[in-house]
């Protein structure tokens, strides 16, 4: 299909990173952000809750005010009103909304960027990267929609004429991690609302400034005020807007145990709800990365690091494993352990950085507590520089001679955590990957195209990279979604996604009359 | 975000362009001048890959692959594995040829083909690399220096992705100028190939790479490397001073290039440097805002006073496809020409602007291109200087035929001379064969039979 995607910023340009600098001294003037609750073009701001710059945990990015019990009711009611009318706009008119929204945050690039930056701690490149996919998926929805709204072919037999349409499920509660704070939370809301649903967003209680400029932009663009809601908070909110009978569709990306408990709440058919919810879950990984004895480390060894290390390892699909054969474990490990006393961990406001802060405290402490209990059953931890004493930094670490049954092996981390580990060879390490529970992204470094294909085929996991890192997915290039308990299928970015954001309907009409067709 | 509205100041100029009859009358002679009976300048090893190649696309990528992963393969079994992956891979009318290339035993087994395909890639290798390592590349480089042809030494690595990568890399090229300094002592006078205008030219030349000096290359902060490459730089610099040898720094993808100029402008103008050594720096044709970086350098080079001129290698650039590739992967306007000959115009417009530019620089016209080389010269003979102001500068292997042929003519040539095992020489080895079997390098194209007018004419 021809679909270009938003180019990024072309940061090696001295002015490009001079004009990005310039934008996020504006931003910091302006900071911080009050985010309010929004319902029906209502707000309501009473600042309780607010984002911190990770990097520098006294600094307020944004001032957001917690839904209540009532507001997440209030949100599910006006949006289910707003939805009818919203839905009985042809596709392309609504495409155009969101392409015009699309536009928006173009002209916004740069104070969106430096947004991620403060509040998420995103490198610039990173930062960057995400606007892009956004826009990306604004875009590539918006065209995809109208398109469906086409419907289906079916066979046509004389005297019948069917049909088979799509209809928006109704009212959609995306619920949205803080790791890819326009992205992802847009992703979701953009599909939604491209098929005709309406939306009540809840954005992670770590990025509700990256989330209301979202919420801005797509309203400026005519997305009709009772067609989306804010509802900034904590958990609280989404467990309480997951299980509102109002709501058909449960757009969620983040943890694996808070998607399951998502699945469990929309099985129940609560009083009042004469429809079943459909879960469009996004979880987490333990991604592998698999190298051959063939394998060019000079490439290897810097895209294991970039995927397991970059945005200090906060991505779903970063890396947490390599799998290297034995013939060429030890230079890989020397190889990889001299990168990684070369990583730059520092400010995420620092060009170059490769590995900023993480997002919270808690994260901080999950990962000494993860690497504690490694080295305490007799793992080799290898950190490299410990990072700023301001902001929640993790120095980043190579984890080797770990037990099969280490919780390290098989648990998300979620920070800058490789392990390390020889095999035999590459079906020994497929094996290994057959026996996680997750099916996220996987990678694998060989120059043998017949090894490559067959693994390709093998590999349990929804995305597979080869010969390159195993981050990045790019809307329309590489759609993205996980397999087992990582997800449950569907390719964000990719044809089929809108599917999970309509139901079908049949029309079948007899077109005879009195035995003649008419 | 767009780019500066500020106009640019114009293009560094040079003289007007020669006549044409000038150049071509230049380009025959030396044409006539290769050794080779059929002046085919391609050697005979790799015109066995070349000439069929070009356009087979599906063959061509076959062999690249080959080449690139023999040296990672530990057995002639391994390696035969991957002969027979990548011939199954090939579509049914080109397996007869994949077989046919002389790069298996067929019916031996992975084993038997896979041996042969060892010594087909080792062969090629040695075509292009000059040695294992310095002391083996010596007596090469003394036998060029006696025929009337300089050398300067590269020393090939796998890439630099830690710090003691880096430092093994700054170690070899000090053990390399010790080598270079003290063996060329014995070498004979070459009056040609010692003088120009601004003095002396040292006979020991090492070229050297930034991005193998650093792990530390971050495209959106140049000053990162920057400062650690200094550290390994510096010292060689100060070596290359103490052995009068020159120091050449080589210009990679656009990626690393605002680091490498400010990193060697930058140290230049030190006052510990400004009494030497000779060094230089590089200029890619290819690159479209190339007059920028030529108005920058000869800026630098008006307000630095040193005792001897910057060289700048004028060279046409490697990376074209890399820099299309990332380009288009990241919605870029492509920092490269679009066509050979856009390029092949700004190589012509930079190198007279750079003879122009003398005496603050000294100029090297590094091209097999017969039309860019002979150009270079009519224009430094127009400007009324002697052959000896200006240097030539070939690839060792591929540019083998026509540094003869220059030498033949007088011409002060050099011919760079990478260096290096097999494994950590297989990117340099790929680029090369890639570069000599597209459909527009000038020397496919000669080996091809294509006609000598033709090629001569203006871009």
């Amino acid at each position: 299909m021809s679909f270009a995607n938003e180019p990024l910023l072309e940061l090696r340009r001295a002015w490009v990173r001079d004009g990005l600098e310039d934008a996020l001294r504006a931003l910091d003037a302006e900071l911080p952000l009050h985010v309010p609750v929004l319902i029906d073009g209502a707000t309501r701001d009473a600042p309780d809750l607010a984002s911190t710059d990770p990097g520098a945990p006294e600094r307020v990015v944004a001032a957001a005010t917690r839904a209540t019990p009532t507001e997440v009711d209030d949100a599910v009611r006006a949006a289910s009103a707003a939805q009818a009318a919203w839905a009985a706009r042809r596709a392309a008119a609504r495409a155009a909304v969101l392409v015009r929204a699309a536009g928006l945050l173009r002209e916004r690039r740069a104070r969106l960027a430096a947004l991620a930056v403060r509040e998420c701690a995103k490198p610039w490149a990173e930062a960057d990267a995400d606007v892009c996919e956004a826009i990306d998926f604004l875009t590539y929805y918006a065209a995809d929609a109208v398109r469906l709204e086409r419907g289906e072919e079916l066979v046509q037999l004389p005297g019948e004429r069917n049909e088979l349409r799509y209809r928006p499920r109704g009212v959609v509660a995306v619920v949205a991690p803080w790791n890819f704070p326009f992205a992802i939370a847009l992703g979701m809301t953009a599909a939604a609302l491209a098929t005709g649903n309406a939306v009540v967003l809840k954005p992670a209680e770590q990025s509700p400034g990256c989330a209301f400029e979202l919420v801005r932009a797509l309203h400026e663009a005519g997305v009709p005020a009772g067609a989306l809601a804010l509802l900034p908070g904590e958990g609280d909110v989404g467990a309480a807007l997951v299980a509102h009978a109002g709501v058909h569709v449960i757009a969620f990306t983040g943890s694996s145990a808070v998607g399951q408990q998502i699945l469990r709440v929309a099985a129940d058919v609560r009083p009042g709800q004469r429809h079943l919810k459909h879960v469009v879950a996004e979880m987490g990984g333990k991604n592998c990365v698999l190298v051959d004895a063939d394998a060019d480390l000079d490439d290897a060894v810097p895209a294991v690091a970039y995927s397991a290390f970059g945005f200090a390892g906060q991505k779903c699909s970063a890396c947490s494993r390599v799998l290297v054969h034995e013939a060429i474990a030890a230079p890989f490990a020397e190889r990889l352990r001299g990168l990684l006393d070369t990583l730059v961990v520092d400010q995420a406001t620092r060009f170059g950085v490769d590995v900023p802060p993480l997002i919270e405290r808690s994260a901080q402490e999950r990962i000494a507590d993860a690497l504690a209990q490694a080295a305490a059953v007799g793992a080799t931890v290898a950190r490299g520089a410990a990072g700023p004493d301001e902001g929640w930094f993790a120095a980043p670490a190579i984890v080797t001679d770990v037990a099969a049954d280490a919780p390290l092996l098989s648990t998300e981390l979620f920070g800058p955590v490789v392990t390390v580990e020889p095999v035999p060879d590459l079906q020994a390490a497929l094996a290994r990957v057959e026996a996680l529970p997750f099916g996220l992204t996987g990678g694998i470094f060989s120059r043998n195209p017949a090894r490559v294909r067959e693994l390709t085929w093998k590999l349990p996991v929804g995305n597979v990279y080869v010969n390159r890192h195993i981050t990045g997915a790019t809307v329309a290039r590489q759609p993205f979604g996980g397999t087992r308990l990582s997800g449950g299928g569907p390719k964000a970015g990719g044809p089929g996604y809108l599917h999970h954001f309509v139901e079908s309907v049949v029309v079948s009409e007899n077109t005879t009359r009195h035995g003649l067709v008419v | 975000m767009s780019a500066s509205v500020v106009a640019d100041p114009p293009a560094p100029a040079g003289a007007p362009p020669p006549p044409e009859q000038e150049i071509r009358a230049l380009g025959r002679s030396l044409d006539a001048a290769f050794p080779s009976a059929a002046r085919r300048p391609v050697h005979a090893a790799e015109r066995a890959l070349a000439a069929p190649l070009s356009d087979r696309p599906e063959l061509r990528a076959a062999l690249f692959r080959l080449v690139d992963v023999a040296p990672a393969c530990r057995t002639p079994t391994e390696l035969g594995e991957h002969l027979d992956a990548f011939l199954a891979e090939l579509p049914a009318h080109e397996r007869a040829a994949g077989l046919a290339l002389h790069l298996t035993g067929g019916r031996g087994g992975h084993a038997l083909s896979g041996r042969a395909a060892a010594v087909a890639v080792a062969r090629m290798a040695r075509f292009f690399i000059a040695g294992e390592d310095p002391a083996a590349a010596l007596p090469a480089l003394a036998r060029l220096w006696s025929g009337g042809v300089a050398s300067s030494l590269d020393l090939l690595g796998e890439a630099t992705v830690t710090a003691a990568e880096a430092d093994r890399y700054a170690a070899r090229c000090d053990d390399a100028l010790v080598q270079l300094a003290q063996a060329v002592r014995a070498w004979p006078a070459r009056p040609l190939l010692e003088r120009d205008f601004a003095g002396r030219l040292p006979r020991a030349n090492l070229s050297v790479k930034v991005t193998a000096l650093t792990p530390l290359i971050r495209e959106a902060a140049p000053e990162i490397g920057r400062e650690d490459a200094a550290r390994r730089l510096r010292p060689l610099l100060r070596r290359a001073r103490e052995l009068g040898a020159h120091l050449h720094v080589d210009m990679e993808s656009i990626a690393s290039r605002e680091l490498i100029v400010g990193l060697v402008l930058g140290l230049l103008a030190e006052d510990e440097f400004r009494d030497g050594p000779d060094a230089g720096i590089v200029l890619q044709a290819y690159l479209t805002d190339s007059d920028e970086l030529l108005r920058e350098v000869l800026e630098w080079a008006a307000r630095t006073e040193r005792a001897t001129p910057l060289t700048v290698r004028l060279v046409k650039g490697a990376y074209w496809d890399h820099e299309l590739v990332e380009a288009r992967q990241r919605g870029w306007t492509p920092p490269v020409h679009a066509t050979k000959a856009d390029t092949d115009r700004s190589f012509e417009r930079l190198t007279r602007a750079l003879l122009a530019a003398r005496p603050a620089v000294r100029v090297a016209i590094a091209s097999h291109n017969l039309r860019s080389i002979a150009h270079a010269i009519v224009c430094n003979r127009r400007s009324g200087r002697p052959d000896t102001d200006l240097e030539l500068q070939v690839l060792r292997g591929l540019g083998d035929d026509l540094h003869h042929a220059l030498a033949a003519h007088r011409l002060r040539v050099r011919s760079y001379c990478p260096v290096g095992d097999l494994v950590s020489g297989m990117a340099y080895l790929v680029r090369r064969l890639l570069e000599n079997t597209a459909n527009d390098s000038f020397l496919a194209a000669r080996a091809d039979g294509a006609d000598l007018d033709r090629l001569l004419r203006a871009p």
